[in-house]
């Protein structure tokens, strides 16, 4: 809207040639320019110049719509305002899921289960209307390498085995995941712009970006000097473009965080009041499975568990809580946190079960839920859907 | 009369071809009429009667002005402000201890502006207002509209209908203690539907459709008169990626600044900003100031801020003329903005919570 050209804003002919000598040709460089410039760039007088901005604001103005109209629309189609995450106690918090037309982000410590809740949401997004699913397409980029098509299929098959009873089932529905892989910023950006005409032609219902941190984290540096800049630049950007996706579309966004510690001893890169539900403070997990930490054992991240490791050790060294000195939150700072909509947390409980706490959400409070993650991805505890019996699955 | 032509509303070529051909007053122009105009100065006529007209309107307005004809002026005592304060309603928040804070609620013809940590309050208290405006007056509301500007897309109708349901019930166990005809009547027309009715929501993308959005937003306004809110939900948002241009940041806020206050006045509304907040990295630690830079804090007229002490939601009023310092407990629940615990007076729900008149002025005897 902001790049709509002159011309398009019924000005006149001679008055859009007159004012792209003065290279200014969009709505946007037209409205960033004071009165008194624009009088002098038209020359026009003062009461033609205000019915010309007029103009061009109504030509750039978004449409009014009433509550009530929203209200109604919504009515008109409840399926839709939703993706139900098939957990009955989180659907029932949250309101129905995972809300379309807004950004959801999942944060956890490595190997709480983002991937898998991600895999999780794949399968469910590409389930019939009937079922609770959306009836299209996933597109999910990928930075980490970290996807698993035969795990995919597991899940499906486990999770809903009346439905994918047939081979062809599970082949139908895997074909209708987009899977990319981007390394880098830059392409991750590209591939957010490229999305528009993605969506259309393959009816896509549902973006995961699994995960933006790492790919942000390893690019960016936040003690080089103008890196933290840049970094906010990159992060807004990407956000902006995913929220007029998902509100364009009405689909639901899923995005992947890690954690990071906030050390308020040190030149803290970002400051405290952060919500008491993001401050994760490990130092309970520390303390009770210190033996036996999972982390320990993960081969991915292995630079990442080997940090936290590090942390451990200390806490475990000098004894006892390290709360004055550190809170371990969501990574990516302020700004971000500021982005997304609705953000839950996975944590480590005492190992298999992990809990999952609703942190921001415009609609629901702050709780809490203990899973486990099974063959059939994720299962709630206390879930009317019994566990579906079979080994624990590690990753 | 002795108006300097250099001073005229006129097209910057037009002024310099009178200032050329010698004109100096105002006057001048209005004695030689559109013929002599058009050839002393080589313009077709239309064009001299157009100007004439334009300097005529100039010149009559600032006679009116000089002679002391009250009309459009802004001048008046301050016993006419106090008057006209006191006789102003307020929006109330649901939350009386941040209503007594404020001195009654949110201020009529003021920017408020609400700055917090993501996920404190901000939006909730700002569909809490949008809902409070509409309350009818018989209650102690303004029974006003209210125009909402989204630039994040963190408004939920969901949300809205929830605490808008729980408004509509509140004034009903009013009605049903009191038992007045006009509560009666009032409550037929308050209903679920009105009041979502009456939320005119806009969503602005980015900057440029927000700066769009408020040029028009006094036209908007003239024509539905009863609107007495403005919620601009995420002023910081558009504005905070993609500015190479600091000082054009500045100047484009500060016009934004400018304009809501007009619209502010002119209309007799109250005009709500949240803002995000930033990190300052200062020597030796970090500190957590309202974004968008120091001269973005002089535009609004009341600041307000919402922060997190462990586990508490507290709001503290950090700038206002005529309010002062101080820090209060808030709660967010399922029907809306509300205080920590309910108010241990609840005798006279009509003196302490719904009519911030009747409050105001029992201070005043004090």
């Amino acid at each position: 809207m902001a790049a709509k050209k002159l011309r398009r804003a019924r000005l006149s002919q001679e008055l859009c040639e007159r004012l792209s000598r003065h290279q200014i040709t969009t709505c946007q460089d037209f409205l960033c320019l004071s009165l008194l410039d624009l009088m002098k760039v038209t020359g026009q007088s003062y009461g033609n110049v205000q019915k010309l901005l007029c103009k061009v604001s109504l030509a750039c103005a978004p449409k009014m719509q009433t509550a009530y109209e929203m209200k109604v629309r919504r009515a008109v189609n409840p399926s839709s305002a939703f993706l139900s995450t098939s957990l009955h106690g989180l659907d029932k918090v949250l309101h129905g899921g995972v809300p379309c037309g807004s950004l959801t982000e999942i944060t956890s410590p490595p190997g709480c289960g983002k991937t898998q809740f991600c895999i999780m949401m794949s399968v469910l997004a590409t389930l019939p209307i009937s079922m609770g699913g959306l009836n299209g397409a996933v597109i999910y980029i990928d930075t980490e390498s970290a996807f698993s098509a035969e795990r995919l299929v597991e899940i499906a098959g486990n999770r809903f085995p009346a439905y994918f009873d047939s081979d062809e089932k599970l082949f139908s529905m895997t074909c209708s995941v987009y899977l990319y892989r981007e390394l880098t910023c830059g392409s991750v950006l590209k591939r957010i712009k490229s999305l528009e005409e993605e969506i259309i032609s393959k009816k896509v219902k549902l973006i995961i970006i699994d995960s933006v941190a790492s790919v942000v984290r390893k690019e960016f540096d936040t003690k080089l000097q103008g890196n933290l800049t840049e970094r906010s630049n990159f992060l807004a950007r990407g956000a902006s473009l995913l929220k007029y996706l998902a509100e364009e579309f009405s689909i639901p966004v899923i995005l992947t965080n890690q954690i990071t510690t906030r050390l308020s001893n040190g030149p803290a890169i970002q400051a405290d009041l952060v919500s008491p539900a993001d401050d994760l403070s490990l130092s309970e997990v520390l303390d009770s499975s210190l033996q036996s930490h999972p982390l320990v054992r993960l081969p991915k991240n292995r630079l990442e568990s080997s940090r936290i490791l590090l942390e451990i050790c200390l806490a475990g060294a000098s004894g006892g809580r390290k709360r004055e000195s550190g809170c371990v939150t969501a990574a990516l700072g302020n700004t971000w946190s500021h982005s997304v909509n609705t953000r839950l947390i996975l944590q480590y409980h005492d190992l298999p079960t992990r809990q999952i706490r609703v942190a921001k959400s415009p609609v629901a409070p702050f709780s809490t839920f203990f899973y486990t993650i099974e063959k059939s991805g994720f299962v709630l505890q206390g879930d009317p859907i019994l566990k579906v019996t079979g080994g624990i699955k590690q990753k | 009369m002795q108006r300097d032509v250099g001073s005229l509303p006129l097209a910057p070529a037009l002024r310099a071809r009178l200032v050329a051909a010698g004109f100096q007053t105002a006057q001048e122009v209005l004695e030689t009429g559109p013929c002599g105009l058009s050839k002393e100065i080589g313009i077709s006529k239309e064009e001299a009667l157009e100007a004439l007209q334009v300097v005529r309107q100039e010149c009559h307005s600032d006679a009116t002005r000089t002679a002391g004809a009250p009309g459009t002026s802004r001048k008046c005592t301050a016993l006419e402000l106090l008057e006209q304060e006191q006789a102003q309603g307020f929006i109330i928040t649901f939350c009386s201890a941040l209503d007594n804070v404020l001195g009654g609620g949110v201020q009529l013809t003021k920017i408020t502006e609400i700055c917090g940590a993501p996920g404190v309050g901000k939006t909730q208290l700002c569909m809490q207002l949008a809902v409070d405006v509409q309350i009818p007056e018989c209650f102690g509301g303004l029974a006003g509209e209210a125009v909402f500007i989204d630039t994040e897309g963190s408004f939920m109708v969901d949300r809205v209908v929830d605490i808008a349901a729980a408004c509509v019930q509140h004034c009903q166990l009013i009605a049903e203690a009191h038992q007045e005809e006009d509560h009666l009547k009032a409550l037929e027309t308050f209903s679920l539907e009105s009041i979502l009715s009456h939320i005119y929501y806009f969503r602005c993308r980015d900057y440029t459709e927000l700066l769009a959005e408020v040029y028009l937003l006094p036209d908007f306004l003239s024509e539905h008169s009863k609107v007495r809110l403005v919620v601009i939900d995420g002023i910081a948002f558009p504005f905070r990626h993609d500015f190479e241009d600091l000082s054009l940041r500045t100047r484009l806020l500060n016009g934004l600044a400018q304009q809501l206050i007009i619209i502010a006045n002119d209309h007799k509304a109250a005009v709500v900003l949240t803002n995000q907040m930033t990190t300052r990295i200062g020597q030796s630690q970090s500190t957590l100031v309202p974004a968008l830079g120091e001269s973005w804090g002089h535009a609004a007229t009341v600041r307000l801020i919402f922060h997190w002490d462990n586990n508490q939601r507290l709001a503290t009023l950090y700038k206002s003329p005529s309010q002062k310092e101080s820090t209060i407990p808030y709660h967010i629940t399922p029907h809306g903005f509300r205080d920590v615990q309910p108010p241990a007076v609840t005798q006279n729900p009509e003196g302490t919570e719904m009519n911030p008149r009747k409050r105001l002025r029992r201070e005043e005897e004090k």
